[in-house]
């Protein structure tokens, strides 16, 4: 069930006359009721693969909870940790595992009948099996509280909302919410449907257009120019953006109308300064998992520099390879810790030669807002590419072929619209950073009359030029 | 049951009267969808406004040119318009088939009264394909207001589909249609394609059999037929015009290529209001006046246009 269906909207509409009709105590059982025919609409099977993982962790973190013994928390962590873990990794790089085994024999001349697994990736597993997870380990860490009642904890993992493409969020935020009386708010509803519009607006009319070119594209490298792959690398940079942040925008729009409070996931990224302010603003909710479960237990900086510079490049390269089973994916991570150590050793060289002052000037932040945007950019190539082949095809393409002509695409209006769009994005954000438009619930400063006729320009604008598409980029991971 | 949950002393209904905000809010969302759907309204109006103009629809041209990408390149409405001295209605659209062709040619008659001539646009490849593709019906969404053009959308579309396009507007159009629109109100019929044909990635193109063969399906045939019928009820007169296709790509296709030539030239026969205007010889070996196998770049389209003017010329002295 997608965001931008017809089905989702009546799906909304039913849970939310509910959910407020009922008794408190019901409306969790309503949640997880719903949120299991909403997952279950794409497969119903994979629903007792969701069911498996949350009662691993339930019963996990219980356990972790009851025992004094450090030997049994630790073991009983690893038990969770291992069946949600194993059961992502048999998913979703059992096959990866396999096609490099088989190369490796290839390569060593060694004749194999090994072959590959017929499994399908269930959607937002690697989503829910964090979130899960995060419980367990909160719990390991002491801090949360064990959750006595499973239906909270089971709704907690399935929340329709933020089940299948995040924010990832953390028992310590979400879980207790759960709890709590909601009460029906009318600035909620006006709140979480304004969210709601951009979102939708950000998938249906930029994220999808855009998406046409770029796939048209990327599907043949070989015949396009070095310019027309630089344009579909930066369509690709907004199309992913509109997309993921897009879908994150439906589903905090979703859950506050319910009167639930779901974590910032993007916070104009593009607009970034610094790598590390980048992954600072970029899929907030997985960068923070990535931060407290496997930076900072590996040590974070308060270790040696070598061992540091190891755990960057690990964080990031695991970071890809959640992303997808594809050494495309990899390099992407490893790429991030590049430039994440590299701007470390500028910064450190300006310290060093007095020239902090310059950090401050207007010209060197936008600078290196400009030089983030073309790395974050280049970096794309390989989250894109269909392989490294082609990946680097179009990487060493664009650095020779640049002066070369420029394919528009079908159609020259649809070019154009998409380059109007773009430049719409770009304005709003500038807003959004100076704090005049609104972004994540805050209060924007421009009238009430304005905001209006914002979203209904927006609803306007998502009727006229909106794009169905089938999917979510951010559905496959 | 909305009643009943909005008036219940519990949940919603306690929530709502507890909620000092409700009626501004309920004040704001009602005045937001109807700004919604009057803006809806205005664009939507606009939009079929300026794809009439487009598309000669209600225009009451006595001359009419139904066709796809072929006839859309390789007939100039305006040069049409001016050595005739008589209104022509370009209704041409990408890609449509013959089950489309017959929709548009029943829109036509329903909203062009003085509807005399129907220019027709065949080629070889005109049967090959499925017939009515799944979602035919939504090139014809802006039009939908129109009953006829409604009946054959309801038909065909899912109901959430139906009702989404009846109830907003704005959904019914795309960009091209957007764009169609405005060269409506500009006045713009210029459908031009610079360039020549690529001869060598042709030659390929035949040598390792990857070019669209001819796959004559019976049912469009039928259509077809059916279309000519419909119009000979109605007392239109029509001309199946063939815009040359390459030659290479011809002779690659073989005896179907000529058998459905002959057909052409059948229906002039079978039907008495029916011509069959044959442009291949002597345009199909200028490769200069191609800008792809199938499609005239604008010198080739000068030439049909020209040779069609001529032909029409003598058809309609020797009607009148």
């Amino acid at each position: 069930m997608l965001f931008n269906s017809w089905q989702y909207i009546f799906f909304f509409f039913i849970i939310f006359l509910t959910y407020f009709s009922l008794p408190y105590r019901y409306r969790s059982i309503l949640l997880l009721v719903g949120s299991y025919i909403f997952y279950m609409a794409w497969k119903w099977e994979f629903a007792f693969l969701m069911l498996a993982i949350t009662f691993v962790n339930y019963w996990s973190g219980y356990k972790i909870a009851r025992t004094n013994n450090k030997l049994h928390k630790k073991l009983w962590l690893a038990f969770a940790l291992m069946f949600s873990l194993g059961t992502l990794v048999y998913f979703k790089y059992a096959n990866f595992f396999i096609d490099n085994f088989i190369t490796l024999l290839q390569q060593l001349g060694i004749n194999n009948n090994i072959s590959y697994l017929h499994v399908i990736l269930p959607v937002g597993i690697s989503f829910y099996t964090f979130q899960a997870l995060s419980y367990s380990l909160d719990i390991y860490r002491n801090k949360t509280e064990v959750e006595n009642s499973p239906v909270n904890f089971a709704v907690y993992v399935a929340f329709f909302p933020q089940l299948v493409a995040g924010p990832i969020e953390r028992s310590t935020h979400l879980l207790k919410q759960f709890k709590e009386k909601h009460h029906f708010n009318s600035e909620n509803l006006i709140e979480g449907s304004k969210m709601f519009i951009w979102g939708l607006f950000k998938k249906v009319v930029i994220a999808d257009r855009l998406g046409i070119y770029v796939d048209n594209v990327y599907a043949s490298p070989n015949g396009h120019s070095g310019a027309t792959l630089a344009l579909a690398t930066f369509f690709f940079a907004i199309q992913i953006y509109c997309d993921f942040s897009g879908y994150s925008d439906m589903a905090i729009g979703s859950a506050r109308i319910l009167g639930f409070r779901i974590m910032q996931n993007f916070n104009l990224p593009y607009l970034a300064s610094s790598i590390s302010n980048f992954w600072k603003r970029w899929h907030i909710s997985l960068s923070t998992w990535f931060a407290d479960y496997l930076y900072i237990p590996l040590g974070g900086n308060r270790v040696s520099i070598y061992r540091w510079i190891f755990n960057i490049f690990f964080v990031f390269i695991v970071s890809g390879f959640w992303h997808g089973a594809n050494w495309t994916f990899i390099i992407w991570g490893a790429l991030h810790a590049f430039y994440y150590l590299v701007e470390y050793i500028g910064d450190q060289s300006l310290k060093q030669a007095s020239l902090q002052s310059l950090k401050n000037t207007s010209f060197y932040r936008l600078f290196k807002i400009a030089s983030v945007f073309l790395f974050v950019c280049y970096a794309w190539i390989f989250f894109r590419a269909e392989s490294t082949h082609d990946a680097f095809h179009i990487s060493e393409m664009i650095l020779t072929d640049l002066n070369s002509s420029v394919y528009l695409g079908a159609s020259t209006v649809s070019f154009v619209l998409s380059i109007a769009l773009i430049l719409f994005l770009f304005i709003v954000q500038i807003l959004q950073y100076n704090g005049i438009a609104s972004i994540y619930f805050s209060k924007p400063r421009v009238p009430a009359a304005l905001q209006f006729t914002y979203y209904v320009f927006l609803l306007t604008g998502i009727s006229l030029l909106g794009i169905s598409s089938n999917a979510f980029i951010y559905f496959q991971f | 049951m909305l009643l009943y949950i909005f008036s219940s002393d519990m949940g919603f209904g306690k929530d709502i009267r507890a909620d000092k905000n409700f009626p501004r809010t309920v004040r704001i969302i009602v005045l937001f969808i109807f700004t919604f759907f009057l803006i809806d309204m205005i664009i939507g109006t606009i939009l079929t406004e300026g794809l009439d103009r487009y598309y000669g629809l209600g225009s009451n041209a006595p001359l009419a040119l139904v066709g796809h990408s072929q006839t859309m390149l390789g007939i100039d409405k305006v040069i049409l318009e001016k050595e005739l001295g008589l209104k022509v209605a370009k209704y041409t659209r990408e890609g449509v088939n013959v089950a489309d062709r017959q929709m548009m040619i029943k829109q036509l008659l329903s909203d062009n009264k003085e509807l005399t001539y129907v220019i027709y646009g065949v080629d070889s490849w005109l049967f090959t394909g499925e017939g009515l593709s799944k979602n035919s019906y939504a090139l014809f969404y802006p039009f939908m207001d129109d009953p006829v053009i409604r009946a054959y959308i309801k038909k065909h579309a899912s109901l959430s589909e139906f009702l989404t396009h009846r109830l907003v507007k704005t959904t019914r159009f795309n960009e091209q249609l957007i764009s169609g629109s405005f060269r409506g109100y500009l006045g713009n019929w210029s459908n031009l394609k610079y360039g020549h044909v690529n001869i060598q990635r042709l030659k390929e193109s035949i040598k390792n059999n990857t070019f669209r063969k001819i796959n004559t399906n019976s049912a469009n045939i039928n259509i077809f037929i059916n279309t000519l019928d419909v119009l000979k009820v109605s007392g239109v007169k029509v001309i199946l015009v063939y815009i040359p296709t390459i030659d290479l790509l011809n002779e690659a296709a073989g005896p179907e290529f000529d058998r459905s030539i002959q057909f052409f030239q059948s229906m002039e026969i079978k039907f008495d209001n029916v011509i069959f205007l044959n442009y291949l010889e002597p345009y199909a070996h200028n490769h200069n006046l191609f800008y792809d196998p199938i499609h005239l770049n604008p010198e080739g389209q000068l030439e049909i246009t020209y040779q069609l003017i001529k032909d029409l010329k003598k058809h309609f002295n020797a009607d009148y």
